[in-house]
């Protein structure tokens, strides 16, 4: 509890400073410089003023805020691996983590999107069907993870991998000859709509025929 | 599914131990040992000299390979 209070108050004071220093510096801006660089304005043509600084200083320390915290993500992701790498048991997760496989549905969004103003990125959306997988993940939670459910883990990956490499590669065959939607739109849109179903089986798959394998034989008699 | 015949069980009751005792003494599941007598798991090596070593059974009495 006190390292994560700890942790909040990292992130937090640094971009309470940020937010209290743009503050002060757009007031200045606004009250002693004609609110510049505040209003949309020509920098083709800008010239550096004096009275510019404050706002130029805080731009910098937002920059480094954002680059901090980037820093301290990678951190806690890097400190995470670490700990999953020697970790003997499966993290356990909540099988809530599956329903975010339902945001898979804003895919279809991206025909409408299209068809209003030719955006095709919600077609991208579909990779969250592969979120479906963590129902299985959370019924492996703690799970002790021996040798055999290791090399089970990775027969699942490369099954699903090579599921996955194989959607992808008829996709690029067939979609790569251009012409045979019609249109190089379509084209892009069904190859999007291609890579973006695979990668989401690929997720799932590496996580249900993991819970497969390792199951297929947890009903059988002890034999004690 | 490899091709050998495995006599854990017999060595492992004969020390009077459970799957779930021999598990828990040379570090897997005890899903991996039911797998293990039935021959439906081929061993690593470390496994097989920790299982030797558990039963006190000379690995090559255990795992006979064909």
């Amino acid at each position: 509890m006190i390292m994560k209070k700890t942790n909040v108050r990292r992130m937090a004071v640094p971009g309470v400073l940020c937010a209290v220093f743009t503050a002060v510096s757009a007031w200045h801006s606004v009250k002693y410089n004609d609110a510049r660089i505040i209003k949309p304005m020509d920098y083709s043509e800008y010239t550096f003023r004096i009275q510019d600084l404050p706002m130029i200083l805080s731009i910098g320390f937002i920059i480094l805020y954002v680059l901090y915290l980037f820093c301290l993500l990678m951190k806690k992701i890097r400190v995470r691996k670490s700990i999953e790498a020697n970790t003997q048991t499966v993290r356990s997760i909540s099988p809530g983590y599956g329903l975010f496989g339902f945001f898979g549905l804003f895919g279809f969004f991206g025909f409408w999107t299209y068809s209003v103003d030719k955006t095709i990125f919600p077609f991208v959306f579909f990779v969250f069907f592969g979120f479906f997988g963590y129902f299985y993940t959370a019924k492996l939670s703690g799970t002790l993870m021996d040798e055999r459910f290791r090399e089970n883990q990775v027969k699942a990956g490369a099954a699903a991998n090579k599921t996955a490499l194989t959607i992808i590669f008829a996709a690029v065959l067939v979609l790569g000859q251009g012409r045979l939607i019609g249109s190089l739109e379509f084209t892009l849109i069904a190859f999007v709509i291609a890579v973006s179903l695979a990668l989401a089986l690929e997720r799932f798959l590496s996580q249900y025929l993991l819970y497969r394998y390792d199951q297929e034989d947890g009903f059988e008699e002890s034999g004690e | 599914m490899p091709d050998f015949e495995c006599r854990l069980k017999k060595y492992r009751q004969l020390m009077d131990m459970t799957q779930e005792q021999l598990a828990v003494q040379v570090g897997v599941r005890r899903e991996t040992i039911m797998r293990l007598e039935k021959a439906q798991y081929n061993p690593s090596l470390k496994l097989a000299i920790d299982i030797s070593r558990a039963v006190g059974t000379p690995i090559e009495e255990i795992f006979i390979f064909k």
